[in-house]
C-alpha cells in the first residue's frame, strides 16, 4: 500500500505539472480525490490493514491528499491566469474603427462670443437687460440727444415703421428705458439685434448685433471706462491686449472716444490684419452726456456715468478671422460646423 | 472734406510730413479718411520749347520737332496745332503717363523720336484746372516757362490733399479756416486770419440796385447781400483754380469760383444772382405756397409745400433757400451785375426740405449741419475782397444785412477740479486755461483757482456745458493719458437676464443633440409668408411693415421663423450639403394697434434633413427639449396647413412639428423632404417645472408582464399607452413599446403591438392576484379601443 501511495504521488505530481488547462485539473481531481478516486479507494481499503497500521496509513493518505490539493491549487492559479490572458487576447478589437462622426452641434459663432462677453461682464457686476427690437423713436433717438432732424441721425441710417417707431439702430434704447425707470447705481449690459439701412457686404449687414454697456453712479470717471474695457479686451483676446482711446463724437456721450484694441494677430507689432498700425478699431464709448442724464431724470450734478457699444459681428470676425460678414448670416452648415 | 495742404498753410504752419500731421489730427479729434498727392499718376513730364519744325519726309501728317526740354530732343508728333516757339509739355524718355504708359526711345517711319509731346487729357489734367487742358491737341502753355522745368507746378498739381472726416458736432470744421484753427491748436502753432478789407469801388449804394425782403426770421436768422457791377467774367487765376481743384470742386469762372472758394474757406455757402435777371431786382425770402412750382438749376421741377423756405422775386419762387438756386438768375457769360448772397438758414428746416425733395448739395449739407450766423458778414466781405483782388467787378458801397436777433455771447463757468476728475487725467487748472485759449475759447481762471470762465466763440455751436469743455481739454491733453482703473462704490450683483438664461438652456439642449445654431434676418419678403398658404385671418398674415426697406425681399418683420428656416434648408440642399440640423432663436413680431409697438414673441425654429432624418428624429429633439424643461404635454396629430397633414403634430400650443407639405416645399425650392418644428419659447418657459424633491429608491422588486395586442392600423400607439397607464393604476411603474408587427397572418389593415410593463409598490411585494387584477383592467381598457389580446 505504501508503494501504491508513492506511485500515486509521483504520477499525480507529474500529471499536475503537465495539465494544460483547468478542465484537465478537474479530471485529475476526480480520478484521484473524487468519491471514486484512487486515494478514496485506498482509504476505503484500509480495513484490510492490521488495526495498528491503520492510523499511520490514514495519516499518510491524508498527507498526500493535502500535498496534492496544495499543488493543484497552485497549478490552477497559474492556469487561470493563462486562460484569462488568452481570453483577453481573443477579445481584442480594432480601436481605430470609426464611430459616428460628431453627435454634438454648436452655437452660432456670434453666440459663442456673446456668451463669453456675458461671462466677462456679469463677472464685473453687470446685469444683462434686454428690450424691444422694434422701438419708439423717443427711446432710440430723442432721449439720447438725437432730436428729430438732427444731422447726427445720418450716421445711423434708420428703418422706419412709422414716424414714431423704428427698428432700433443700436441697443442704447434699452439703456434709456433703464435710466428712466431705475435709480443709480446702474450697471447694465444690453445685447441684441440692431438694424441699419446698409446693403449686405463683406463688412456690413442690415441686421447685426451689439452689446452696449452703461454704468451710472457717483464718482464714475473716464479711467473706470478705460479699466472696464481693458479688462474686457484682456479676457476676450488674451494677456497683453489693451485699449487705445481716440477722440470722437457721439451725441449721447461727452467726452466720446473711438476705442482700438491691440491687434490680437500681431500683438501690436503691425501686420496685414491691422494694416500695420498695431491697432484694430473695435468700439465706441464715452462718458454719458449730462443732457442725456437730465432727459432721463437723473441728476447730472450728482451722478456721472459711462457707456460703450460693441459690434458682436466685428469682434467675432476678428476672433475667428472670418473673412466676410455674409458667412455669419448665410448659415452654410460647412461654416457652422467649424465651431464647437 | 478735401483740403490742399497749401491752402491750410496760408493760415497756419504745418511743417510735418503728411503722415505725422494726420496722426496728430486724429489723436486730437479731427478724423482723417486719407491723404493723396495730386498729379501722382504721371512723372517725367517737363516743359519743352519747340524750336524748329519740319515735315516728315515719308508722311503727310507727321512733324519732326527739335525741342529744348532742358536738353535738345528730336520728337516726332502727329499733332497739327504745334508751332515753332510754342511751350509744351514733353514726356521725356522714361516718363510714366496715366494708365501705366511708359515712354521709350523709338523711330517713327525711320525717324528717331526721343519723347512725346502731350495733350491735357493724356496727362489727365482735370478739366478747368489749366486753360484748354481739356482740348484734344497738344497743350500749349499760355506763358513761357523754363525748358526742362517740371510741369506739375504749372498745372497746380503736386500738392498733398488731406481728406478730413468731419463729425456732426463740428460743422465749423467744414471749412479751411476751421481746420487751420484745429491744426494750429493740435500743433501748437499760430492761426492767422487774413485781414478783410473791401475796396468799395462801385457807384451809388446797395439800395440803388436791389431790395431784399426777409419774411421769415426763424428759418432765415441772417441774410446779407452785396452788389457787384461791371462784372468781367473770366477764368480764375491759377492759385484759385488749384485750391478749388484740390478741394474737389470744378473751377468754372471767377464769380462762381469766388462763391465756392468762400464756402470752402469760411464754411458759409454763398449764392450769386445775375441781378438783371431778378425781377424788379427784388429778392424775397419767404415760405413757399402750398403747391408752388419751382425749377431748380439742374433743370428739375419741384412741387413745394408751405413749410419750405424759398428765395423769390416779387411773384415766384426762384430758388430753394440754401439748397439750390433757380435757372432764371444763373450767372452766364452776359452777366454784368451780380448780387452776392451770404445767409444763415435754419438747419432743421433746411434738412427737411432737402430730404423731402431729394436734393443734396454742398450748400445744403452745410446748412443742415449748422452754419454760424455770426460770421456771415465776414464771409461776404471776404468774397468782395476777392472781387477786388481778381479785378472782376466793382463792389458797390454798402451792404444789406438782416440780422434781427444777434446771437448772445455765451459764457460757461466750469470747475477745473470736476473736469479733471471726470476725465481722470492730472491736468491743472492753469493747463486747462492754456489749452482752451489755444482753441480760441477765451478762458480766464477765476481767483478761486478752480472756476474757468470761458467765452465760447459763436461758431462753436457744439459747446454748451462743462462736459463739452472736458472733452476739449482731454483731446488736446491726449486721450492716451487716461489711466486704467476699476469702478469703486457699492457692489452690485451681475447676472444674466431671465431671457438669456432661457436661451442658454435651450441652446445647450439643442447643441447636445447635434444641432447647429443659425442666424437669419428679422425681416423677410411678404411672399414668403404668402407661400405658407395661411388663412386670411391668421395673425401671421398681418405684419409690421418697414416704410423704407432695402427691397421688397426684406420689407416686413417676420411673423414666423419657418420661411427663413425653409430658405436656409433649401440653400444647404442646393449646395449639396448631405444633411443639416439647424435651429434659430429669435422673436417674431405681431402687430398690435397702430402706433403701439408690436408684440415680440420669442420663438425657436428647428429644421433638419438628411438620410437618417424623419418625423421621429425631429420628434425626439422636440421631446428632449420639453423633457429638459420638465414639460409634460401630450402630442396630438395635426399642425398648421404648411405641414404634411399625415406627418405633423403639436404639443398643445407650445410646439408644432412635422414634415413640410410638398406644395410649400416647392414654393421654397426645397428639393427633398425636410422636417421643421416651431416652439413658442415663452410658453415653454411658462410651463417649465423644477425638480421639487427626489423619489426614494425602491426597496421591493418589480414584476414584469408583456402584452401583445392585435388592432386596426388606425389605432394610435400613444392612445393605447395612455389607456394602459390609466388602467394600470398607481402600481404600474413603467410601460414601453417593444414591437410593432404587420404581416399577412394578421390580415390587411391590422397590426400587432407589444408592450412590456413593470409593476411595483413602494411598501410591499405585489401579489400575483394584484397583478392579475391590473392586467385584467388593462386588457379591458385596450379592448375598448378595439385592441384584443393576441394569444
Amino acid at each position: 500500500m505504501q508503494e501504491k501511495l508513492q506511485s500515486i504521488q509521483a504520477r499525480v505530481m507529474e500529471q499536475l505539472d503537465q495539465a494544460a488547462d483547468t478542465a484537465a485539473l478537474e479530471q485529475i481531481r476526480v480520478t484521484v480525490l473524487g468519491k471514486k478516486g484512487e486515494l478514496t479507494g485506498i482509504l476505503r481499503s484500509m480495513g484490510q490493514l492490521p488495526p495498528e497500521e491503520r492510523p499511520v496509513m490514514g495519516q499518510k493518505v491524508n498527507e498526500l491528499r493535502a500535498q496534492i490539493e496544495e499543488k493543484m491549487a497552485e497549478r490552477e492559479a497559474v492556469l487561470r491566469e493563462r486562460e484569462k490572458a488568452i481570453k483577453l487576447e481573443k477579445e481584442s478589437i480594432d480601436v481605430t474603427m470609426p464611430v459616428e462622426d460628431r453627435t454634438m452641434g454648436a452655437m452660432h459663432p456670434c453666440s459663442i462670443v456673446l456668451d463669453q462677453l456675458l461671462t466677462i461682464f456679469t463677472g464685473m457686476g453687470f446685469e444683462v437687460v434686454e428690450g424691444p427690437e422694434v422701438e419708439y423713436d423717443h427711446y432710440n433717438f430723442e432721449l439720447l440727444n438725437l432730436p428729430k432732424n438732427h444731422p447726427a441721425r445720418d450716421a445711423q441710417d434708420t428703418f422706419y415703421v412709422d414716424d414714431n417707431i423704428v427698428l432700433r439702430t443700436h441697443t442704447s434704447p434699452v439703456q434709456a428705458r433703464i435710466m428712466t425707470t431705475r435709480k443709480p447705481p446702474i450697471r447694465i449690459v444690453c445685447p441684441g439685434r440692431t438694424y441699419r439701412v446698409d446693403e449686405a457686404d463683406a463688412t456690413h449687414s442690415p441686421v447685426f448685433q451689439q452689446i452696449e454697456g452703461l454704468v451710472i453712479d457717483e464718482n464714475i470717471t473716464m479711467s473706470d471706462l478705460k479699466g472696464t474695457l481693458d479688462t474686457f479686451a484682456r479676457h476676450l483676446y488674451g494677456e497683453g491686449i489693451t485699449t487705445r482711446f481716440r477722440p470722437s463724437h457721439f451725441p449721447f456721450t461727452e467726452p466720446s472716444a473711438e476705442v482700438d484694441l491691440t491687434c490680437a494677430n500681431c500683438k501690436g507689432a503691425g501686420c496685414r490684419v491691422c494694416k500695420g498700425t498695431g491697432w484694430i478699431e473695435v468700439l465706441g464709448a464715452g462718458m454719458v452726456n449730462p443732457k442725456v442724464l437730465e432727459m432721463c431724470g437723473i441728476d447730472p450734478e450728482k451722478y456721472t456715468g459711462f457707456a460703450f457699444g460693441i459690434g458682436i459681428e466685428r469682434i467675432t470676425m476678428l476672433k475667428y478671422s472670418v473673412p466676410n460678414m455674409k458667412y455669419l448670416w448665410e448659415n452654410d452648415v460647412r461654416f457652422l460646423k467649424q465651431f464647437r | 472734406m478735401k483740403v490742399p495742404m497749401k491752402w491750410l498753410n496760408e493760415y497756419t504752419k504745418i511743417d510735418l510730413p503728411a503722415e505725422q500731421y494726420v496722426e496728430k489730427m486724429i489723436m486730437s479729434g479731427t478724423g482723417v479718411e486719407g491723404y493723396d498727392k495730386t498729379g501722382d499718376d504721371f512723372s517725367g513730364v517737363v516743359v519743352g520749347l519747340v524750336e524748329k519744325m519740319e515735315r516728315h519726309p515719308d508722311s503727310d501728317h507727321l512733324w519732326i520737332c527739335q525741342v529744348d526740354a532742358g536738353e535738345k530732343l528730336q520728337i516726332v508728333t502727329g499733332a497739327q496745332n504745334v508751332f515753332e516757339g510754342a511751350y509744351v509739355p514733353v514726356a521725356t524718355v522714361g516718363a510714366q503717363l496715366p494708365g501705366g504708359i511708359k515712354i521709350k526711345r523709338g523711330k517713327l517711319r525711320g525717324v528717331e523720336s526721343s519723347g512725346m509731346l502731350c495733350s491735357g487729357p493724356e496727362l489727365n489734367v482735370p478739366d478747368g484746372l489749366y486753360p484748354h487742358c481739356g482740348d484734344e491737341g497738344i497743350l500749349i502753355f499760355a506763358e513761357p516757362h523754363t525748358p526742362g522745368e517740371d510741369v506739375k507746378p504749372i498745372f497746380g498739381l503736386g500738392d498733398t490733399i488731406v481728406d478730413f472726416e468731419i463729425l456732426a458736432n463740428r460743422p465749423d470744421c467744414l471749412s479751411v479756416w476751421g481746420l487751420a484753427r484745429e491744426s494750429a491748436a493740435a500743433l501748437k502753432e499760430h492761426f492767422v486770419l487774413p485781414e478783410i478789407t473791401v475796396e468799395e469801388n462801385g457807384e451809388g449804394t446797395f439800395d440803388d440796385y436791389a431790395k431784399v425782403d426777409v419774411q421769415d426770421s426763424v428759418n432765415c436768422p441772417r441774410y446779407a447781400a452785396r452788389v457787384i457791377t461791371n462784372v468781367k467774367l473770366a477764368p480764375s487765376p491759377k492759385w484759385l483754380r488749384e485750391y478749388l481743384h484740390g478741394a474737389g470742386v470744378r473751377p468754372i469762372n471767377n464769380i462762381v469760383d469766388i462763391t465756392n472758394f468762400i464756402m470752402l474757406e469760411t464754411g458759409h455757402p454763398m449764392h450769386a444772382f445775375d441781378l438783371d435777371k431778378v425781377k424788379e431786382q427784388t429778392i424775397v425770402v419767404r415760405r413757399a405756397h402750398d403747391g408752388e412750382h419751382l425749377t431748380t438749376l439742374d433743370g428739375k421741377e419741384h412741387v413745394l409745400t408751405g413749410d419750405m423756405l424759398v428765395i423769390a422775386d416779387k411773384e415766384n419762387a426762384t430758388g430753394l433757400a440754401g439748397i439750390m438756386g433757380g435757372e432764371e438768375s444763373e450767372i452766364t457769360e452776359n452777366t454784368s451785375r451780380v448780387l452776392f448772397e451770404c445767409a444763415a438758414f435754419n438747419r432743421g428746416n433746411n434738412r427737411i426740405t432737402s430730404r423731402t425733395l431729394g436734393i443734396r448739395t454742398e450748400s445744403s449739407a452745410r446748412f443742415e449741419k449748422g452754419v454760424c450766423p455770426e460770421t456771415t458778414m465776414e464771409a461776404l466781405d471776404r468774397a468782395c475782397m476777392l472781387v477786388n483782388m481778381l479785378e472782376c467787378g466793382n463792389v458797390v458801397p454798402g451792404a444789406f444785412d438782416f440780422y434781427p436777433n444777434p446771437a448772445p455771447v455765451r459764457t460757461i463757468h466750469a470747475s477745473a477740479k470736476r473736469i479733471a476728475k471726470l476725465i481722470s487725467v492730472p491736468v491743472t487748472a492753469e493747463e486747462m486755461e492754456d489749452i482752451l485759449n489755444d482753441l480760441y475759447i477765451e478762458t480766464e481762471l477765476d481767483s478761486d483757482g478752480d472756476t474757468l470762465i470761458c467765452t465760447i466763440p459763436a461758431y462753436r455751436m457744439d459747446i454748451d456745458r462743462e462736459a463739452d469743455l472736458a472733452e476739449e481739454v482731454l483731446r488736446m491733453y491726449g486721450y492716451d493719458h487716461i489711466p486704467s482703473t476699476l469702478m469703486q462704490g457699492v457692489t452690485v450683483m451681475g447676472r444674466r437676464s431671465e431671457r438669456q438664461i432661457l436661451l442658454d438652456k435651450v441652446k445647450r439642449v439643442l447643441v447636445d443633440m447635434n444641432m447647429y445654431e443659425m442666424y437669419s434676418y428679422s425681416f423677410i419678403s411678404p411672399k414668403w409668408i404668402a407661400n405658407l398658404g395661411l388663412a386670411e385671418n391668421d395673425v401671421r398674415m398681418n405684419a409690421v411693415k418697414i416704410r423704407n426697406p432695402l427691397g421688397e425681399d426684406t420689407s416686413q418683420m417676420r411673423t414666423s421663423l419657418v420661411p427663413s428656416m425653409l430658405s436656409t434648408l433649401a440653400m444647404n440642399i442646393n449646395r449639396s450639403n448631405a444633411q443639416a440640423r439647424l435651429f434659430e432663436t429669435a422673436p417674431i413680431f405681431l402687430p398690435k394697434t397702430e402706433g403701439e409697438l408690436p408684440e415680440e414673441r420669442l420663438s425657436l425654429s428647428i429644421g433638419l434633413y438628411g438620410e437618417n432624418e424623419d418625423f421621429y428624429t425631429l420628434k425626439q429633439i422636440v421631446q428632449q427639449l420639453l423633457y429638459a424643461f420638465g414639460v409634460n404635454e401630450k402630442i396630438e396629430k395635426g399642425a398648421d396647413c404648411y405641414y404634411h397633414p399625415g406627418r405633423s403634430a403639436h404639443y398643445g400650443k407650445i410646439a408644432q412639428l412635422g414634415e413640410i407639405h410638398p406644395d410649400v416645399m416647392e414654393k421654397f425650392d426645397v428639393s427633398r423632404r425636410v422636417y421643421v418644428a416651431e416652439i413658442d419659447l415663452s410658453l415653454l418657459n411658462a410651463a417649465a417645472t423644477e425638480i421639487q424633491s427626489v423619489r426614494e429608491l425602491p426597496r421591493f422588486p418589480a414584476v414584469t408582464r408583456d402584452i401583445a395586442l392585435l388592432t386596426d392600423e388606425c389605432v394610435q400607439v400613444g392612445d393605447l399607452m395612455d389607456a394602459i397607464r390609466t388602467a394600470g393604476g398607481k402600481n404600474l411603474e413603467d410601460v414601453r413599446l417593444f414591437d410593432v408587427y404587420r404581416g399577412d397572418r394578421l390580415g390587411a389593415g391590422k397590426k400587432s403591438v407589444a408592450f412590456a410593463m413593470a409593476f411595483r409598490a413602494n411598501d410591499r411585494t405585489l401579489t400575483d392576484e394584484e397583478i392579475a387584477s391590473s392586467m385584467n383592467k388593462i386588457q379591458a381598457a385596450c379592448a375598448k379601443l378595439g385592441a384584443q389580446i393576441r394569444q
